[in-house]
């Protein structure tokens, strides 16, 4: 309850910054919260939004579920081959040190102009934290567990199956979380920088019409769709780990 | 499903020693466990007993000598004839004190509705009957989920108990509880037990004998026999000047060691 009134009140304070800086003015461009809702409310109507969100989320939906698909499975056997996994560590580290959007000019050359590019940098974004938590996870069961089901005679897989995965899980969890975030991240940097469809394309085209309450509403839109997944996740986590007391 | 009691089988380690690298951490360990017996192993920290634990577990490959429990020399871990007893307790946090009772049992392909029973008996057993069942290890106190790594280790019925200083991490109340729980299942169902323990009280509390080891390398110093009438936990040995002269015996012991 009282957390509920705390979170209004700073939403009633973020709005109020927004409408002074909309006032100040910031730049002349810069549209006030009503005049971002207003748009949002046109965009909705007219349809653009929702055609434009499709057309994003499948780029998205693919690029993630390919990079948990690959994600997850390559972690766990990183972690569990610790000789590999050493090795492809180096590897991963690069690419979360690598500024991804270099990586896009090599893209362009490799898949073209296309929704699957998009995916790709979807990929690129969000798979190694995946990859990272996963092979996190498996590295941190504890080795008196692995102990105690030895001491019943475990197999490898039963090992495996019943230790190593279930200790690994809420660090996987967290992994597809965080990587889910770096997705919509990798999503609109693809539209804006290379492939102009979806979400992306609608900022970009708003931008360039001098319709810059649509530009906002657009971006507003894309926050709260990554805020809605990101909660459903979490949601699903919290179900999953229900014995975290 | 009528259980049969197994019958208890002895343990005899035979010149059993172990290196870790160019460290000598047991050298000619000679040590016959009676069946039935209650056996605790005692000393300095770093004399190697929770080492001798995990060999006679087959957690460790011994160097030099051999363990045999019952007739079977042991080769490695997962015999069927022991259960091990951890100090801090190694229960699977996501699973419910049930599924760690079983879990020894699913371990070995035991059938759901077979492994259930099991372990709803062995959690009675131990004091955890009903809605504790359901009750995920965070829930649960420190002597309750001892009580529920007991129960998983009692579960699979072995003949052998092997206990790795248990109650060390539980309050002085509460364990003092748990060594008459573990009293009266042990004059109940005659198992052998290994205890590795730092408490001279404990060791002479429950124990039929002592050993004491010495460190650096661990070899057999002394062993104490502990003549305590049974069943302890019924009277109030722990107040008998018999008790007291033991424990005190047994601290002469350790502290001319040092």
């Amino acid at each position: 309850m009282k957390i509920l009134a705390l979170r209004g009140t700073s939403l009633v304070a973020f709005l109020a910054l927004w409408q002074w800086a909309a006032w100040v003015p910031v730049s002349f461009n810069f549209p006030t919260p009503w005049a971002t809702l207003l748009a949002l409310v046109e965009l909705l109507r007219s349809g653009a939004l929702l055609a434009a969100t499709a057309t994003s989320l499948q780029s998205l939906a693919l690029g993630f579920v390919a990079a948990v698909v690959i994600g997850v499975p390559l972690g766990l056997v990183m972690g569990v081959a610790r000789g590999f996994g050493r090795v492809a560590r180096v590897y991963i580290d690069l690419l979360i040190a690598l500024p991804t959007a270099a990586l896009i000019p090599l893209v362009i050359l490799s898949f073209g102009i296309s929704i699957a590019s998009s995916a790709v940098i979807v990929f690129v974004f969000s798979a190694p934290f995946i990859t990272m938590n996963a092979y996190g996870g498996v590295r941190d069961t504890r080795p008196r567990l692995v102990e105690m089901a030895r001491t019943f005679g475990a197999s490898w897989l039963q090992l495996f199956g019943r230790v190593v995965l279930p200790s690994a899980l809420p660090m996987i969890l967290a992994g597809m979380r965080l990587g889910l975030s770096r997705a919509f991240l990798g999503l609109i940097v693809a539209e804006l920088l290379l492939s102009p469809f979806g979400l992306g394309k609608l900022i970009m085209t708003s931008r360039s019409m001098f319709e810059h309450d649509k530009m906002f509403a657009t971006v507003v839109w894309t926050l709260i769709l990554s805020g809605a997944a990101l909660a459903v996740l979490a949601r699903v986590e919290g179900r999953m780990l229900r014995w975290r007391a | 499903m009528a259980r049969l009691m197994a019958a208890p089988v002895g343990i005899a380690m035979q010149a059993v020693s172990k290196n870790f690298g160019a460290v000598q951490a047991l050298v000619g360990i000679d040590i016959e466990v009676k069946a039935g017996e209650f056996l605790s192993l005692i000393g300095p920290s770093g004399c190697g007993k929770t080492t001798l634990l995990k060999c006679i577990a087959g957690l460790l490959p011994v160097d030099a000598g051999r363990i045999v429990i019952g007739s079977r020399s042991v080769s490695g871990p997962g015999g069927r004839e022991a259960s091990l007893v951890f100090q801090d307790f190694a229960l699977l946090p996501w699973a419910t004190a049930r599924e760690n009772a079983e879990f020894g049992l699913r371990l070995r392909g035991v059938p759901a509705a077979e492994r259930a029973e099991a372990a709803r008996r062995a959690l009675a057993k131990v004091g955890l009957a009903g809605s504790f069942e359901q009750a995920y290890p965070a829930q649960l106190s420190g002597g309750m989920q001892q009580r529920v790594g007991l129960a998983r280790a009692l579960a699979v019925n072995p003949q052998v108990l092997l206990m790795d200083e248990p109650f060390a991490s539980i309050d002085e109340q509460t364990r003092r509880i748990l060594q008459d729980d573990l009293l009266r299942m042990w004059s109940e169902e005659r198992k052998t037990v290994v205890l590795v323990t730092h408490s001279m009280e404990e060791a002479i509390y429950l124990s039929d004998r002592v050993v004491v080891l010495s460190p650096r390398p661990g070899k057999v110093h002394r062993v104490l026999d502990v003549p305590l009438p049974r069943p302890r936990e019924a009277r109030d040995v722990r107040a008998s000047g018999e008790f007291a002269r033991l424990v005190d015996e047994l601290w002469q012991i350790l502290k001319r060691m040092q």
